[in-house]
């Protein structure tokens, strides 16, 4: 399902306008769930040193879905984006055990943030076609994802082949169509 | 001491620009000569199949040295002059030493709304302003040609 197929389930919905805000650690996978949304190709995908955009139009409607580069030294920089956000999806590199502390810290920091405040959140648990990747249960425990106070959902995925993402952006849409 | 415009100015680089066929990903056409050398109109020639295409992509990508606090683009696609489509999109915030793309995605005009190539070709002009609130950052004009 491409971001054109994703706006039009969004027709009934009477805002304009949606922003969507993907954030991860670096190499957790956003810009490949990106690409892998408006089926480009994503061998030669190299790290993000910005934003990457992709703002679809259909029939007056617009929805903009805005991916952050992940390294430490952006990351301070993540917060000049959270004006007027939708949905955040949250992306982990289920099979990068060591990082998943640093994951949870910077996810604790972004359920903190006042402007974020309330704003459902997706959790792709990416990677799961490699053989040492953690289960969403096992990521959802770790992280305390069950505390959340907000809407939240948590969705094994690899962007890599497009298992899974199809389901978490269903859920994406039928979210943002119950606000 | 250069002004704080024109650092801006001095820092920022459009890298590329690519057209795709929306529903395919496949990239159709992509100009990496710098687009932003002021008063230099750059030429494009893609299949005419774009077309038929039901959904086009335009993306572009620039780099600044700056960080800029209020950035944004005008698009405008204009077909002998007159303006047939308008893009505004506010990105605000700029990174310093950043990389970055905007991509938009619109579905064509039905078929039969659409005029033949030979009509647009060499007529249409892709213009891409670039802003920090009001200075004016770069341009970009790109002409079609359909073969």
């Amino acid at each position: 399902m491409g971001l054109l197929a994703l706006l039009r389930k969004l027709k009934s919905n009477p805002e304009k306008e949606l922003k969507i805000l993907l954030l991860g650690l670096d190499n957790a996978g956003k810009t490949t769930l990106l690409k892998h949304l408006a089926s480009e190709d994503i061998s030669h995908i190299t790290p993000t040193q910005g934003f990457n955009i992709k703002s679809v139009q259909s029939s007056g409607f617009r929805l903009n879905v805005w991916d952050i580069g992940g390294q430490r030294k952006i990351r301070p920089y993540w917060k000049n984006y959270f004006e007027n956000i939708d949905i955040v999806i949250y992306v982990i590199d289920s099979s990068d055990r060591k990082r998943f502390e640093e994951t949870g810290e910077e996810l604790a920091e972004l359920l903190e943030e006042d402007k974020l405040a309330g704003v459902p959140m997706l959790i792709f648990a990416n990677k799961q076609d490699l053989f040492n990747a953690a289960n969403a249960s096992e990521i959802s425990e770790g992280l305390g994802l069950g505390s959340m106070r907000r809407r939240w959902q948590i969705q094994p995925c690899s962007a890599m082949s497009g298992e899974g993402v199809q389901e978490g952006m269903e859920w994406v849409m039928q979210t943002v169509n119950k606000k | 001491m250069p002004s704080r415009a024109e650092d801006i100015l001095n820092g920022f680089k459009l890298n590329w620009m690519n057209l795709r066929d929306a529903d395919s990903g496949k990239i159709l056409w992509q100009g990496s000569e710098d687009l932003s050398v002021p008063g230099t109109e750059h030429e494009a020639r893609v299949p005419k199949k774009i077309l038929k295409c039901r959904a086009v992509s335009r993306e572009i990508n620039f780099s600044s040295i700056e960080q800029m606090e209020r950035f944004r683009l005008e698009q405008k696609v204009l077909f002998k002059g007159r303006v047939l489509e308008e893009w505004y999109f506010e990105f605000g915030f700029v990174i310093p030493n950043s990389t970055n793309t905007w991509q938009s995605i619109i579905e064509a005009a039905p078929e039969n709304q659409m005029m033949p190539a030979n009509v647009l070709s060499g007529n249409v002009v892709i213009e891409t302003n670039f802003y920090d609130k009001d200075l004016l950052v770069s341009t970009s004009r790109v002409r079609l040609f359909y073969v």
